[in-house]
């Protein structure tokens, strides 16, 4: 049975007045485990897609199943519960809370699930000490490189072990080199541990990651 | 924890703003708590005024006498009465009085005043008449023929100490009676009715022109202090026929004072409000501020699973923390000010003929009412809490994709 599955969902809105397809009677499914990209030129629908199958927007018309759960029936703070324990979410511009450190940054989504200090500490410490960035813990984002805030966004991601995590842009800010390197760990996290991972991007290097490519062009998927 | 911990770090994040913040509840808050302190120090002085200065905590006359001031209406009993008032808890000292209407004059003037006869000796005891006494001398209990004036009775008389004027009343038995008197002293008591429409003589004086054969027409009566009222009238009502006699208490007396007190009070609360409306425009400004200034923080915040309730759970703590050190601050400047005003007063001398009409002294000294400050605390509370009601919900319901994509 597929993860997630996508029926004819639709998403118009308006946009100065004038109505806008973001999304046009869309169907996909995504297996467990997957390593999907989903591509296409800018407005496409990439981001609107995500963020349907992402729980913070709903469609006009047609489906979103996450596992059994039809995600698209579900209200507001039924939503906000699902993407806690269920998604993660890397944002292009990586979007730490400046205040806190990383490592409270990581450890945020644990305290949201009602997680022991000292356990969520634990599990935030392992996070980063595999993502290589545990002895930047207790620095502030601003005190961290582009590639090393993306990387502690990672860890707040995955750290509370969703089965799905979404990336919308998620190299786009980061040069090559360190665009590749994070796409290769995550490509890595996704063999060793099976995390799903739905991405969002128009660069062809990093679709060159991807087990499978969902291309979208004017809201459409293109077979 | 966490999310205090976030809402501390949230504030310290634009330290200026923070501590205007900060100020601006503590200003408000001293201004509150210093306002009510003027308030209630000038309430009480009033009361205290009227108290040390004619009506003693409370008189005891024959029934219906202050409203009539009929001469034959004397107290029955008065000695047993005295007698049993004066070993009664609290009870500092008792006098008491004969009074009536009588004209005044001189050759060329004449003026309508109340005329009082004292006990000397027992009046000091239970009033502060002696201290008023500007020119000349007090009455002594040998001065038959002694008159104390108010100055501004003596102003409009053209009469000073030394100076003999005639005193003519009624007496008991309906015949015109009246006396020559020399002018023994000048009162200046700073009560616009007291200076200009009251004399004093000796009460043996008074009732030798009344022809009360040793009657008098009031007790006065003198406690520890005013809150021992409510028990010594409860006391006094125990024995006292209320069908012969009429307890009455020094705002019965005078009731314009509580009058003014409440004029007063209304007059300080519309100020509270105004004070209150431009700190809680202040606070919502900042908090506003601060709440667009991290849209997209909350936008990701409620994205990865922050529900709204914590989002505004958080604004709210970051409110009460800035609320609670302004109030911290607002309690030790109020607290100080109005204690160092407690004792060296505010001095307001160009007002004083204002002030006389009202029983108000011309320098303040404000009070600090406890009761006022909790109040205003609470107030304050109250109100700020309403006013992060607005960033709060915002905050709470931003909308993620908005906040993400649209900063």
């Amino acid at each position: 049975m597929p993860l997630i599955r996508v029926v004819k969902v639709t998403k118009s809105f308006r946009e100065e007045s004038l109505p806008v397809t973001a999304l046009d009677s869309v169907s996909i499914e995504v297996e467990e485990g997957a390593f999907l990209a989903v591509c296409g030129p800018s407005g496409s629908g990439k981001t609107t897609l995500l963020n349907l199958i992402g729980c913070l927007d709903k469609p006009t018309s047609g489906n979103i199943y996450l596992e059994d759960d039809e995600i698209s029936a579900l209200g507001q703070k039924e939503l906000t519960d699902f993407r806690l324990r269920k998604i993660g979410f890397i944002f292009q511009d990586y979007n730490l809370i400046p205040t806190f450190t990383a490592i409270e940054n990581v450890e945020y989504v644990l305290w949201l699930q009602g997680v022991a200090p000292r356990e969520r500490r634990r599990l935030a410490l392992e996070v980063c000490e595999r993502f290589g960035v545990a002895a930047l813990a207790f620095r502030r984002p601003w005190q961290l490189s582009r590639g090393q805030q993306q990387r502690i966004a990672v860890a707040r991601a995955v750290v509370h072990r969703p089965r799905l995590v979404l990336g919308d842009e998620l190299t786009a800010n980061l040069d090559h080199k360190t665009g590749q390197e994070l796409m290769a760990f995550l490509k890595e996290l996704n063999k060793e541990e099976g995390v799903t991972f739905l991405y969002a991007t128009h660069d062809p290097v990093m679709m060159g990651y991807a087990d499978k490519i969902i291309r979208l062009y004017d809201g459409r998927i293109l077979e | 924890m966490l999310l205090f911990k976030l809402a501390f770090l949230n504030i310290g994040r634009n330290p200026r703003r923070s501590v205007i913040t900060v100020l601006a509840v503590a200003v408000g808050l001293g201004a509150l708590i210093f306002l009510w302190g003027f308030s209630d120090g000038t309430t009480d002085q009033m009361r205290e005024n009227v108290i040390q200065l004619v009506t003693g905590h409370a008189q005891i006359h024959a029934k219906d006498f202050e409203k009539k001031l009929t001469i034959e209406n004397t107290v029955p009993e008065h000695r047993s009465l005295v007698k049993r008032l004066s070993g009664m808890k609290n009870v500092v000292a008792v006098t008491e009085r004969a009074k009536c209407e009588a004209l005044v004059g001189t050759s060329e003037n004449s003026r309508g005043i109340l005329l009082v006869g004292i006990d000397p000796v027992r009046e000091v005891k239970v009033t502060r008449l002696l201290n008023y006494v500007t020119r000349g001398k007090f009455l002594m209990p040998d001065d038959k023929r002694g008159i104390l004036l108010g100055n501004r009775l003596a102003e409009r008389l053209e009469v000073d100490t030394g100076d003999k004027i005639v005193v003519m009343t009624q007496a008991m038995d309906g015949t015109l009676a009246g006396f020559a008197y020399h002018i023994k002293g000048i009162l200046h008591t700073g009560s616009q009715s007291l200076d200009e429409m009251s004399a004093y003589i000796t009460l043996d004086s008074a009732q030798e022109l009344l022809g009360l054969e040793g009657e008098v027409h009031e007790i006065v009566v003198r406690l520890k202090e005013r809150k021992a009222l409510p028990a010594f009238l409860a006391s006094v009502k125990s024995f006292l026929d209320l069908k012969v006699y009429e307890l009455m208490t020094w705002d019965q007396v005078v009731p314009e004072v509580e009058q003014w007190a409440a004029w007063g009070e209304a007059i300080i609360r519309t100020i509270l409000v105004a004070v209150m409306f431009v700190i809680g425009v202040g606070i919502m400004n900042t908090v506003l501020m601060s709440v667009f200034e991290r849209t997209k923080e909350f936008g990701v915040m409620i994205a990865i699973g922050t529900s709204p309730i914590q989002v505004m759970k958080l604004i709210f703590f970051e409110t009460f923390v800035l609320e609670f050190f302004g109030m911290i601050l607002g309690i030790i400047g109020g607290y100080a000010v109005t204690g160092y005003f407690g004792k060296v007063g505010i001095a307001f001398p160009e007002l004083e003929r204002a002030f006389s009409k009202s029983y108000m002294s011309t320098v303040t000294y404000t009070q600090v009412t406890p009761a006022h400050v909790i109040q205003s605390i609470i107030i304050l509370f109250i109100l700020t809490s309403f006013i992060s009601l607005y960033p709060a919900w915002k905050a709470g319901h931003t909308e993620p994709i908005k906040a993400i994509y649209k900063g």
